[in-house]
């Protein structure tokens, strides 16, 4: 205890105002704190959704999302579609493997980023390098798989499950939205017609 | 009055013979997790260094006003209010190194040097010397974070703030065992054995 504090410090009265001040103040720092790194943090964010869709999706302007946090559709300057991004999270072995994977026209797809991952460091954490990531450019969804399951893509050594869990889910991801990845073409809107 | 331990004293304290990680062993918890690379040890270092500071000062500077019954929910509230202010900046400018310490940012507001320092100095001494205190004690914590993080990268990546450092052969296959809990265990056993060393050594000359 401090020795010079006054009698009144230690009575009822004080004790309850002094924390009701302490904690208005506290309050009102943190308020203004908050006023000016809340736009930053935004916008912080915006930028790192946007950098990581122009990774996987070259040649784009601008993007629209299409399905919150899922699927965004890529224009280029003037306007025109230049393909999708597809947001996947498979299960890796230590949690959500984070990927999105960039669709051209042509449902070729155009680049992967892992965004968040949570794999061993050194086996699976290896899935962001690039020679894993340079497999899926230019292939169609019906061919993202393993070389052990009877695909085409390498694995990492020792990190089949991480290896898998991407391969997989950037497969299953494209294909849940393909009709929605390409442009609609003429005539097939009328196939659903007859049924 | 009796004679004062010199100024000068409080601040270096902290440093060596004081040591909050290596010397009283505490704030381990943070230190084990967070040292995985040189960036975000010092980085974890600095931001508890903030809140260490900053909360020194304010409850010295109150600490006339607090009634001792209830000083202990004063502090919590005034450390993490600083906790809450270093958060939203490292989120705002910092985002990367952000998203490495994760929860342990919160979580700075249970490390007990910071409580620790408010309750067993800052209560009872002025401004200025809880503002030394304060600073020698954050130098200290970062340095041993900083020390553990510098060694845990070189090992366990070849890299030392992300640089290469090492021969691209060890870079290829590094001691991966140091960027685990283990390791991180062993590192700082036998930096406070190394430690013990040097100020056992000490006191037999003195």
């Amino acid at each position: 205890m401090s020795a010079s504090q006054s009698a009144w410090v230690q009575g009822r009265v004080w004790m309850v105002l002094s924390l009701v001040i302490v904690c208005i103040a506290a309050a009102v720092g943190l308020a203004r704190v908050y006023g000016v790194t809340k736009p930053v943090i935004d916008q912080q964010k915006i930028d790192a959704v946007n950098q990581a869709l122009a990774a996987v999706l070259p040649g784009t302007d601008h993007f629209e999302e299409q399905v919150p946090g899922e699927l965004w559709y890529g224009f280029d300057a003037q306007d025109v579609r230049t393909g999708a991004v597809v947001r996947v999270a498979p299960r890796g072995y230590a949690g959500p493997v984070e990927t999105l994977a960039g669709v051209g026209l042509d449902g070729l797809v155009t680049g992967i980023v892992i965004t968040s991952l949570k794999e061993t460091p050194g086996l699976g954490l290896k899935a962001t390098q690039a020679w894993f990531r340079d497999q899926f450019r230019g292939k169609p969804a019906a061919e993202l798989k393993l070389d052990k399951d009877g695909g085409t893509l390498d694995a990492i050594s020792a990190a089949t499950i991480t290896s898998r869990a991407v391969t997989n889910g950037v497969r299953e991801g494209i294909e849940k939205y393909l009709d929605r990845l390409l442009p609609a073409q003429p005539g097939m809107s009328d196939t659903t017609g007859d049924e | 009055m009796n004679k004062k331990p010199s100024r000068l004293s409080y601040f270096t304290s902290g440093i060596v013979v004081e040591n909050p990680v290596l010397i009283l062993m505490i704030g381990l918890c943070p230190t084990l997790a967070t040292t995985v690379s040189a960036r975000d040890g010092f980085g974890m270092g600095l931001a508890a260094s903030f809140v260490l500071i900053a909360s020194n000062v304010v409850v010295s500077l109150v600490r006339r006003f607090v009634p001792n019954s209830i000083r202990i929910p004063i502090f919590i509230i005034i450390i993490s209010t600083f906790v809450t202010i270093i958060d939203y900046v490292l989120q705002a400018y910092q985002p990367s190194l952000y998203k490495v310490l994760g929860v342990f940012v919160p979580l700075i507001v249970v490390n007990c040097i910071i409580l620790g320092r408010a309750e067993a100095f800052a209560y009872h001494h002025g401004v200025w010397d809880s503002f030394l205190d304060g600073l020698g004690k954050a130098l200290g914590f970062t340095l041993a974070l900083g020390v553990m993080g510098i060694i845990r990268e070189l090992l366990s990546a070849g890299t030392v703030f992300g640089f290469a450092v090492t021969p691209a052969g060890f870079r290829e296959s590094p001691v991966l065992f140091m960027i685990f809990a283990p390791g991180a265990f062993l590192l700082i056993g036998i930096l406070k054995s190394i430690v013990n060393r040097l100020t056992a050594k000490k006191e037999e000359k003195a």
